[in-house]
C-alpha cells in the first residue's frame, strides 16, 4: 500500500495541479512541491523499514489487471529498487525548487507534466510485471518529450524528437523481445509477464526460456532498448542534444534518473532473467565474451575524450555522464560481487553527482545566460561559495576518494580486473582524462583574473544552495561510509550472483 | 588508549576544516580560524607524543568494516608501529610550526581564514594516509593530500601561473596514481584483500608465493611505486613540483617539502615486504636518476624557491634510493631529517621573501590586481604580469646576468646578497639547515641520514658484487657533492657579498617572532636529535623482504664482520646507534654481515670529501669569485643548456603528450558529431522517406512532424507551442499502444 501510494501520489498531484487556476503560479508551485515531498517522506520510510537482511522482494502488491493476458499490477521492491526509488523521490522536490524561478511560461503545464514523469519513474523502479514495467517505461517518455520540446532551449524541438525517436526505437525492440518471452513462457492460458515467475522458468531445466539461443536473442532485444537509455555507444547521440536543450531541472532528471532506468533494466531483466544470454556476452572466449565489457570501456574512454573537447559547460557534463555510465556497464560485465556492487553504487552516486553538476550549470546559466566555458574566468574570487560547491561536485565526479564517486568506480574496476584485465587497464585512461576535463573547466571558469564582464555577478542564493546541500551531504556520507548504501542491496546482489552462477 | 588518541589526532584538524566549510555555506567564517587550526594541530602533536610510549611493544591494526559485500570485506583502520608514530610526530610538528609561521607570513591576505582551513584539511589527509593499515585507505589519504596540494598551489588563483601549476600538479600525480591503482587491482585479484597486515593481509599471503610469481610480484610492486613516482616527484613525473612553488611559501614548506611529497617514500617503505630484486632495482634507479637530474637542474636556478624545489626532488630521490637498496631505516631516517631541515629552508626563504615584500608592495603598489580591496601587500598575486612566464620560455641565458624578469623579483637571488646583517636569525637558521643538507659531518642530522643511505648503497654493491649498485653509489656520491655546491651557492648569493639591489636591500627587515620562532625550533631539529629513535633496534625494526634474494654472484665477505665504527662517532654518542642499526639489519639478512661494515666507513669518508669539495667550489665561485660561473657555463654550453632547460621534460610533455591528448579529444568529438550523429540523422531521414512512401496520406501529418524536426536541424522557433507537434506525438503514443495490443492479439491467435 505504502509503495502504491508513493507511486501514485504524484499522479494525484497532477490532477490537483490541473484543477488549479492558471494565474496562481505560486500556489501551483507549492502544491507541486507538496506532492513531491510526500513520495520523499514515503521513500525515506521505506528506506528505514526495508529489511536489509533478506534478498526477497518486499512490500509486494499483486492484483490482476488485464486478465486476458494474465497481466498483473505486481509491484515490490528489493535492495536495488529501493535505492533508486529513494534517489527519484529525492530529486523530485529538488527539481521543483530548482524550477521555482526560471520557468517563465506555462508553469502549470510544466509542473503537471513533471508530476506525471515522477509517477512513471517511481512505477518503473517498483514494477515486477514485465508489461507494467514497459508501461511505466513508456510513461516517462511522453512528459519528457514535452518538457524538453516546450520548455527547452533554441533547438529544443530537434532534441526532443531525437530523444523520443531514439527511445522509441529501442523500446520497440524491447517490446518484441518481451512478447517473445511471453509467448514462450508456457501454454496458452498459462503465459505470464510476471518477472519473478519468468526468472524461475528461465532457470528451469527443459523449459523453452532456458535455451541459450533464445536467451541470446531476447537479451539483445532488451539490451538495445536499455542501451539507448543508458546510453551506450553508439546509441548515445541523443543525450548531449537533449541535455543542452532541456531546462535545468529536466537535465537533472534525465541524468539522475532516466539513465539509471537503462542500467536498472539491464540488472532486473537482462541479467536476472537471461543469465545464459549474459554469459554469452560476458563470459565466453573471444569477441562476444568480452563484448559487454568492451562497450563499457568504449563508453568510458570515448565519453571522457569527447568531454575534454567540449566548450559548452552543459555538453561537457553530458559527455562526462556517458563516461561515468561506462563504469556501470564494466562493473555489471564483471558479474562478481565487487563489480555489481560497484555498478549499483555508481548508478546511485552518478545520479546524485550529475544532478549536482547540472544544477550548478543551471545556476551559472541563469546569471550569465550562456554556458561557454571559455567565456568566463576568475569567478572564484567573485562567487566563493558557488566555487566551493562546484569544486566539491567536480571532485566527486572525477572520483576523488572520500567522496561517493570513487567507491563505485573503484569497486567496478576492481571487479572488472578479475575478468577483463586489458580492458580494465585501458579504462583507467578515463580516470586521468576525467580529471583533466574537470580541472581544465575549473581553471577556465573559476581561476585566473576575473572577467570584467562578470564583476556584478551575484553569488549563489539560498534557494539554490538548498537544492545542492542534500546532494552534497549524500556525496560525502556515501564516500565516507559506503556501507550505508550497500547494506540495502547486499543480499540482492548475492542472490543475483547465485542466479548467475547457477547456470 | 591508542584508538582514542589517533581519533583525536585525526578529528581535530578535520573539525577545524568542517567548521570553515559549514560556515562558508552560510557565507560566514569563524572569527579566528587561524587559532582554531593551529590549536587542532598542536593537540595532534601532543597526542602523537603520547603515542610514542603507547605503541612500541606490539604493532597492531585496529579496523572496522568499511565496505562489506557478500563474501568480501574491505576493512578500514589504523596500523601503528614505531614508523607510524615517528611519522605522526614529524607531520604534526612540522604542520604546527608551519601554522604558526603562516600567521605571520599570510597576515593580511584576503583569504586568510581559508588558508588555515586548507592546512587543516591537508593535515587530516596526511595523517590519515600515515595511519592507514590498508592500500585502499592509503589511496584515499593519498588522493586527498593531492586535492589539498591542488587547492593550496592554486591559493592565489588569480595568477595564471598558479592556476596552471595546480592543475599540472593534480594531473601529473594522477597519472602515477592510476599506475598505483592498477597495482592495487593486481594485488586484489590475487589475494582478495587490500589489507596489508595480519594473517589475512597481503604481506602474509605474499610469503606463500613461489618463484614463478616473482615476475608478477615485481610488476605489481613497480606499479604501486608509480604512485610514489608521481607524489614524490620522481623522474619522469617530477615536473609538477618546481611549478608547485607558485603556492604560498608555507605550503611549499609543509606539503611540497616536508610531508606530502615524502608520502611516496613512506608508501614505498610500507611496501618493503613485497619488493623483489627487480622492483627494488627499479626503485633504486629511479631514485638515483632523480637525485642527480634534479641536483644538476638546481645548480642553474636563480629563483630561491626553485632551487629548494629541485633540491627537494633530489633528496626524495635519495630516500627512494635508500629504500631500493634495502636500507629501510636509512630511507625513512632521511625522510625525517629532511622534513625538518627542508621545512626550515623553505620557511627561511619565505622569511626572505617576506622581508622584500614591504618594499615590493611599495614600489609596485599600483600593480595590485586583486579583486578584494582589503589586503595590504602580502599578496603574491601582485606584479605577476611581468613575471609569470615560465623560465624555459626564454632562450639563451647567461649564468649570472640573465635577462628578462621571469622570476618574481622578491624570489630572485640576483636581487639579494648581504642579507646576513639584515636578517641574522633567518641567516643563522638557514645556514644550519644548509650545513645539514650538505652533509657536513657529525654535528648535523643530514650528514647521518645521507651517509646511512650512501653506506647502504655501497654495502649492497659490495655484498652483491653488483655493477648496478656501484653505479648507483657513484651517482649518489656525485649528487651529494652537487647538493653541497648549490646549497652554498644559495647561501652565498642570498646572505653574503654586497647587496645587488640596494633599494630592495634597504627595505629588508627581519621577520616577526611568529616566523622566527618556528625557524629556531626547526634549526634545533636539524641537529641529530631524532637519531636515537631511528637507530634503537628495539624501537624500529625493518621488515623482512622474503622475496628479495641476492643474485647468484653475490659476494659475502667474511671480513665484513669486523666492527670499525669511526672514533668520531663515539664523540657524539651515536656510534652505538649506528652500530645498532647494522645489527638490526643483521637479524633479517640471515647474519650475512655483522656490525659496522667497511662499506659505511668508505662511504662516510667519501661523502665528507665530496661535501667538502662542493662547498669549496661554491665558495670559489660565489664568494671569493676566483672562478667565474659564467665562463664555466660558456665552456660547457650544451650541458648548461640541458640543465637550464630542465632536460626538456616540460617541452616534451606540453608539446607532445598534452597536444596529442587534446588533438585526440577533438578528433573523438568531431567523429561523434559528424559520423555517429550523422548516421543517426541519416537513418532518420531514410526511415522517414520509406515511411512516407508506404504510409502515404494516412500518416502524413505524423511523418511530416519528423521531417520537420529531423531534417531541419536548425529549425528553431520562438516560445509558441505548436499544436501540430502535440498532435503528432499523441498519435505516436496511440500507435505504440495500439501496436502493443495488436501484436499481442496476433501472437495470441497464433
Amino acid at each position: 500500500m505504502l509503495l502504491s501510494l508513493m507511486i501514485f501520489v504524484p499522479l494525484l498531484g497532477m490532477v490537483v495541479v490541473l484543477l488549479l487556476p492558471r494565474e496562481s503560479e505560486e500556489l501551483v508551485k507549492r502544491v507541486t512541491l507538496l506532492f513531491t515531498l510526500i513520495p520523499l517522506v514515503l521513500a525515506v520510510a521505506l528506506f528505514i523499514s526495508y529489511n536489509r537482511s533478506t534478498a526477497g522482494t518486499q512490500y509486494v502488491v499483486s492484483i490482476p489487471w488485464i486478465q486476458a493476458f494474465n497481466i498483473q499490477y505486481h509491484i515490490g521492491i528489493d535492495g536495488l529498487s529501493v535505492t533508486l526509488l529513494l534517489l527519484t523521490a529525492l530529486l523530485g522536490p529538488i527539481c521543483v525548487i530548482a524550477s521555482w524561478r526560471n520557468i517563465e511560461k506555462g508553469i502549470k503545464a510544466y509542473m503537471a507534466l513533471f508530476l506525471l514523469l515522477e509517477t512513471g519513474m517511481l512505477g518503473f523502479f517498483a514494477a515486477l510485471d514485465l508489461f507494467l514495467f514497459y508501461v511505466f517505461f513508456e510513461l516517462t517518455l511522453l512528459p519528457m518529450y514535452f518538457l524538453i520540446g516546450v520548455w527547452g532551449g533554441p533547438r529544443r524541438e530537434y532534441a526532443a524528437i531525437k530523444f523520443f525517436l531514439y527511445t522509441l526505437f529501442g523500446s520497440v525492440l524491447m517490446l518484441v523481445a518481451m512478447i517473445a518471452v511471453y509467448l514462450n513462457s508456457g501454454e496458452p492460458g498459462l503465459r505470464t509477464f510476471d518477472i519473478p515467475t519468468l526468472i524461475t522458468l528461465a532457470s528451469t531445466e527443459g523449459h523453452a526460456l532456458n535455451n541459450l539461443n533464445f536467451q541470446i536473442w531476447v537479451f539483445l532485444g532488451f539490451f538495445i532498448g536499455f542501451a539507448v537509455k543508458v546510453p551506450i555507444f553508439p546509441f548515445h547521440t541523443w543525450l548531449p542534444d537533449a541535455h543542452v536543450e532541456a531546462p535545468t531541472a529536466i537535465s537533472v532528471i534525465l541524468a539522475g534518473i532516466l539513465l539509471k532506468m537503462g542500467t536498472y533494466g539491464l540488472v532486473r531483466v537482462n541479467m536476472a532473467m537471461f543469465p545464459q544470454g549474459l554469459d554469452h556476452f560476458t563470459n565466453g572466449i573471444g569477441f562476444w565474451g568480452n563484448s559487454l565489457a568492451l562497450l563499457g570501456f568504449i563508453n568510458i574512454v570515448y565519453g571522457s575524450f569527447c568531454a575534454l573537447a567540449q566548450t559548452d559547460f552543459k555538453k561537457l557534463v553530458a559527455y562526462s555522464s556517458i563516461g561515468h555510465m561506462g563504469f556501470v556497464i564494466l562493473g555489471l560485465a564483471a558479474r562478481n560481487s565487487e563489480g555489481i556492487t560497484g555498478a549499483i553504487l555508481q548508478m546511485f552516486n552518478h545520479g546524485v553527482i550529475s544532478a549536482m553538476l547540472f544544477l550548478l550549470v543551471g545556476v551559472l546559466y541563469d546569471r550569465a545566460h550562456h554556458r561557454e566555458i571559455n567565456g568566463f574566468g576568475g569567478l572564484g574570487s567573485k562567487m566563493p561559495v558557488y566555487t566551493g560547491i562546484t569544486t566539491l561536485a567536480f571532485m566527486a565526479s572525477l572520483g576523488l576518494p572520500g567522496l561517493s564517486g570513487f567507491v563505485g568506480e573503484a569497486l567496478s574496476l576492481l571487479g572488472a580486473y578479475d575478468k577483463f584485465k586489458l580492458l580494465t587497464i585501458l579504462s583507467t585512461i578515463g580516470i586521468v582524462v576525467g580529471a583533466a576535463y574537470f580541472l581544465w573547466t575549473l581553471q577556465r571558469v573559476f581561476l585566473g583574473n576575473l572577467n570584467p564582464k562578470y564583476e556584478a555577478l551575484p553569488e549563489i542564493n539560498g534557494r539554490e544552495i538548498l537544492t545542492l546541500v542534500p546532494l552534497g551531504i549524500l556525496t560525502i556520507v556515501l564516500g565516507v561510509w559506503p556501507n550505508f548504501a550497500i547494506d540495502m542491496f547486499r543480499e540482492s546482489v548475492t542472490n543475483l550472483i547465485d542466479v548467475l552462477n547457477a547456470i | 588508549m591508542v584508538v582514542p588518541l589517533i581519533s583525536i589526532i585525526l578529528l581535530c584538524p578535520l573539525a577545524a576544516f568542517a567548521i570553515f566549510g559549514l560556515l562558508g555555506l552560510a557565507k560566514r567564517s569563524f572569527p579566528r580560524q587561524d587559532y582554531l587550526s593551529t590549536a587542532a594541530m598542536l593537540v595532534g602533536f601532543a597526542c602523537s607524543l603520547l603515542l610514542l610510549r603507547e605503541v612500541v611493544p606490539n604493532p597492531e591494526a585496529h579496523t572496522v568494516k568499511w565496505i562489506s559485500l557478500g563474501s568480501l570485506t574491505f576493512p578500514m583502520g589504523f596500523y601503528l608501529d614505531s614508523v607510524t608514530v615517528i611519522m605522526l610526530i614529524v607531520v604534526t610538528l612540522v604542520s604546527s610550526l608551519v601554522h604558526i609561521f603562516s600567521m605571520g607570513y599570510m597576515h593580511g591576505d584576503p583569504r586568510y581564514p581559508r588558508f588555515f582551513a586548507y592546512l587543516s584539511l591537508f593535515s587530516f589527509s596526511m595523517l590519515f594516509l600515515v595511519v592507514s593499515d590498508n592500500l585502499l585507505g592509503i589511496y584515499i589519504g593519498w588522493e586527498l593530500v593531492g586535492l589539498c596540494s591542488y587547492l593550496l598551489i592554486g591559493f592565489w588563483f588569480e595568477k595564471d601561473s598558479a592556476a596552471n601549476a595546480c592543475k599540472k600538479a593534480f594531473l601529473t600525480t594522477r597519472v602515477g596514481d592510476v599506475g598505483m591503482f592498477i597495482g592495487m587491482m593486481m594485488l586484489f585479484t590475487k589475494f582478495k584483500t587490500l589489507s596489508l597486515y595480519g594473517e589475512g593481509g597481503i604481506f602474509a599471503l605474499a610469503t606463500s608465493l613461489n618463484t614463478g610469481d616473482m615476475v608478477w610480484l615485481s610488476i605489481a610492486g613497480v606499479l604501486i611505486f608509480c604512485g610514489a613516482v608521481g607524489k614524490s616527484a620522481q623522474v619522469p613525473l617530477h615536473t609538477w613540483l618546481p611549478d608547485a612553488m607558485e603556492g604560498p611559501t608555507p605550503v611549499s614548506a609543509l606539503i611540497h617539502a616536508a610531508t606530502m611529497v615524502a608520502a611516496g617514500v613512506y608508501l614505498t617503505a610500507r611496501m618493503f615486504p613485497i619488493l623483489t630484486e627487480t622492483s627494488s632495482l627499479v626503485i633504486a634507479y629511479i631514485g638515483g636518476i632523480t637525485a642527480i637530474v634534479a641536483a644538476t637542474i638546481a645548480i642553474v636556478r636563480f629563483d630561491i624557491k626553485r632551487v629548494l624545489a629541485y633540491s627537494t626532488v633530489s633528496q626524495l630521490g635519495y630516500m627512494m634510493l635508500g629504500i631500493g637498496v634495502g636500507s629501510y631505516v636509512a630511507g625513512l631516517f632521511h625522510l625525517t631529517t629532511h622534513a625538518f631541515f627542508k621545512a626550515l629552508l623553505f620557511l627561511g626563504s619565505g622569511s626572505v621573501i617576506h622581508a622584500f615584500h614591504a618594499m615590493h608592495a611599495h614600489a609596485h603598489g599600483d600593480e595590485h590586481d586583486h579583486a578584494d580591496k582589503d589586503h595590504n601587500g602580502h599578496d603574491h598575486a601582485h606584479g605577476d604580469k611581468d613575471s609569470h612566464e615560465h623560465e624555459h620560455e626564454h632562450g639563451d641565458h647567461d649564468l649570472v646576468h640573465a635577462h628578462g624578469s621571469e622570476i618574481p623579483p622578491d624570489q630572485d637571488m640576483r636581487n639579494m646578497g648581504g642579507l646576513r646583517h639584515k636578517m641574522p636569525i633567518t641567516f643563522v637558521t638557514m645556514l644550519i639547515a644548509t650545513l645539514s643538507i650538505s652533509g657536513v659531518p657529525f654535528v648535523f642530522s643530514g650528514f647521518w641520514s645521507k651517509d646511512a643511505i650512501l653506506g647502504g648503497v655501497l654495502e649492497r654493491a659490495m655484498e652483491w658484487n653488483s655493477v648496478h649498485h656501484y653505479l648507483l653509489f657513484g651517482i649518489a656520491l656525485l649528487a651529494a657533492g652537487i647538493t653541497a655546491f648549490y646549497m652554498f651557492r644559495l647561501i652565498f648569493m642570498t646572505f653574503f657579498g654586497e647587496p645587488r639591489n640596494q633599494e630592495m636591500h634597504n627595505m629588508a627587515h627581519e621577520s616577526p617572532l611568529s616566523m622566527t620562532v618556528p625557524l629556531l625550533i626547526l634549526a634545533v631539529l636539524s641537529f641529530p636529535v631524532v637519531n636515537k629513535l631511528w637507530f634503537n633496534k628495539d624501537y624500529v625494526k625493518p621488515p623482512e623482504q622474503p622475496h628479495l634474494h641476492a643474485p647468484q654472484h653475490a659476494y659475502v665477505s667474511p671480513d665484513s664482520k669486523t666492527d670499525k665504527a669511526g672514533f668520531a662517532l663515539s664523540l657524539f654518542g651515536v656510534s652505538e646507534a649506528v652500530a645498532a642499526e647494522e645489527t638490526g639489519h643483521d637479524t633479517h639478512a640471515d647474519g650475512e654481515h655483522h656490525g659496522h661494515s667497511p662499506a659505511h666507513n668508505i662511504a662516510m669518508v667519501l661523502s665528507i670529501c665530496v661535501a667538502g669539495l662542493g662547498i669549496l667550489f661554491s665558495w670559489l665561485f660565489y664568494h671569493r669569485r676566483t672562478l667565474s660561473a659564467e665562463s664555466v657555463a660558456n665552456s660547457f654550453r650544451p650541458l648548461y643548456n640541458l640543465f637550464w632547460h630542465k632536460y626538456y621534460f616540460d617541452e616534451f610533455y606540453d608539446g607532445v603528450l598534452v597536444a596529442v591528448t587534446v588533438w585526440k579529444a577533438r578528433l573523438f568529438a568531431q567523429f561523434d558529431g559528424s559520423v555517429v550523429d550523422g548516421i543517426v540523422n541519416g537513418v532518420g531521414v531514410v526511415t522517414r522517406d520509406i515511411l512516407a512512401a508506404f504510409t502515404g496520406a494516412f500518416d502524413n501529418r505524423v511523418v511530416d512532424g519528423i521531417v520537420n524536426r529531423v531534417a531541419q536541424v536548425t529549425w528553431a522557433v520562438g516560445g509558441r507551442i505548436r499544436r501540430i507537434q502535440t498532435g503528432a506525438i499523441q498519435t505516436y503514443l496511440f500507435v505504440v499502444l495500439a501496436g502493443i495490443v495488436l501484436l499481442i492479439l496476433i501472437f495470441r491467435a497464433l
